[in-house]
């Protein structure tokens, strides 16, 4: 062999390892796992890790799935009246139930706890903060004046859904979500604004000093519920 | 040329391996016990070029087999759930400090028969 291809091979080896060493530094960086001197919990750590990754894994592969089912079905049902009409069925109550993304115009609220640090005044320091009952209040305020799909910092509200106080945070469909909640509704944005009228929650909310903004919008698309929703007792009679 | 050829490998793996995406987590564990693998096989491939003893094919078989069978052996031992890994690292770190050792004794010893020989020459001159 000459010194050429000698060279040039550990130059390739020599590529390989600082190539791995380089990406392995940059994983264990990105994995956020701090090192700890305990070595359950660090077995505990990667083991969440894995689990995470299953789970986001295994998500991909079922929506994939369900958009081939999808397709199938079109397929398939194509050629038929009867079938086509079933299939309408099938997508219109999807669309009722929260379970394909929609979208439409309608309105964005946001609703922010108090930012500024110097606050004047005796004050009820809970009154700056957004509470799961504002969210809800808000929530069911809109449903009042037609909205016809609901989402709270990209969870779909759907019949299942419950907003409840979690802490420092708020759970919806089981999922924590925190302040600023972006709350979008697609219904007729005139109507949907009353939300802001003099009396109305967002006032209520502002004078309590909750950062507050409405925003009209010509196209929202809303998500679609990402849980199941898997009746057990409720019965067709 | 052939340090020129080793710098550049490392320069462009560094910049490529910066700009990567990462890998999963999961796999994470089997490219740090290549990684060590084919460190290992560095330092056994410096320290065979200090005894005079070094053999490219030996050096290259040894780089990438050492690798692939750390990963195989480390997969196993997650089959099986035993920590086969760690016997891995045990052997090739341990190795690592003996090959680093005998390159210490390498240099330790030429660099002391420099400073006998001056030694020996400013007392002929004196």
């Amino acid at each position: 062999m000459n010194k050429k291809v000698v060279s040039i091979i550990l130059g390739i080896m020599c590529f390989l390892l600082t190539y791995g060493i380089a990406i392995q530094i940059k994983t264990v960086n990105n994995s956020n796992s701090t090192i700890s001197t305990n070595a359950e919990e660090n077995n505990l750590r990667s083991e969440v890790l894995k689990y995470k990754e299953k789970y986001d894994n295994r998500y991909l592969e079922l929506e994939k799935a369900e958009k081939t089912l999808e397709k199938e079905r079109e397929k398939i049902t194509k050629n038929n009246a009867e079938l086509t009409s079933l299939e309408e069925n099938i997508k219109n109550g999807n669309k009722i139930l929260g379970l394909s993304e929609v979208t439409g115009p309608g309105i964005i609220v946001r609703l922010q706890d108090n930012q500024s640090k110097n606050i004047t005044g005796i004050f009820d320091l809970s009154k700056l903060i957004v509470h799961d009952l504002d969210v809800l209040s808000v929530v069911n305020e809109l449903k009042n004046a037609g909205a016809e799909a609901i989402s709270v910092n990209e969870q779909r509200i759907v019949p299942t859904t419950s907003i409840t106080c979690d802490g420092n945070v708020v759970k919806i469909n089981g999922e924590k979500v925190g302040t600023p909640f972006e709350i979008k509704a697609i219904g007729l944005p005139e109507q949907l604004a009353a939300l802001s009228r003099q009396g109305g929650y967002l006032s209520i909310l502002e004078d309590d000093r909750v950062e507050t903004d409405l925003k009209k919008s010509n196209s929202i698309t809303i998500p679609k519920y990402s849980g199941v929703i898997d009746f057990k007792y409720a019965k067709k009679k | 040329m052939i340090f020129v050829a080793i710098l550049l490998g490392c320069i462009v793996g560094a910049i490529l391996g910066i700009n990567a995406p990462i890998i999963s987590y999961t796999y994470s564990s089997f490219l740090a016990i290549a990684v060590i693998a084919a460190l290992d096989s560095v330092f056994g491939g410096i320290t065979s070029v200090l005894n005079g003893k070094f053999d490219l094919k030996i050096f290259i078989s040894g780089f990438f087999c050492n690798a692939i069978l750390s990963i195989l052996l480390t997969y196993l031992g997650q089959k099986l759930n035993v920590d086969i890994y760690l016997a891995a690292i045990v052997v090739f770190v341990g190795r690592m400090f003996t090959n680093l050792t005998i390159i210490r004794r390498y240099y330790i010893d030429k660099w002391s028969e420099k400073v006998k020989q001056r030694n020996i020459k400013s007392q002929n001159e004196e």
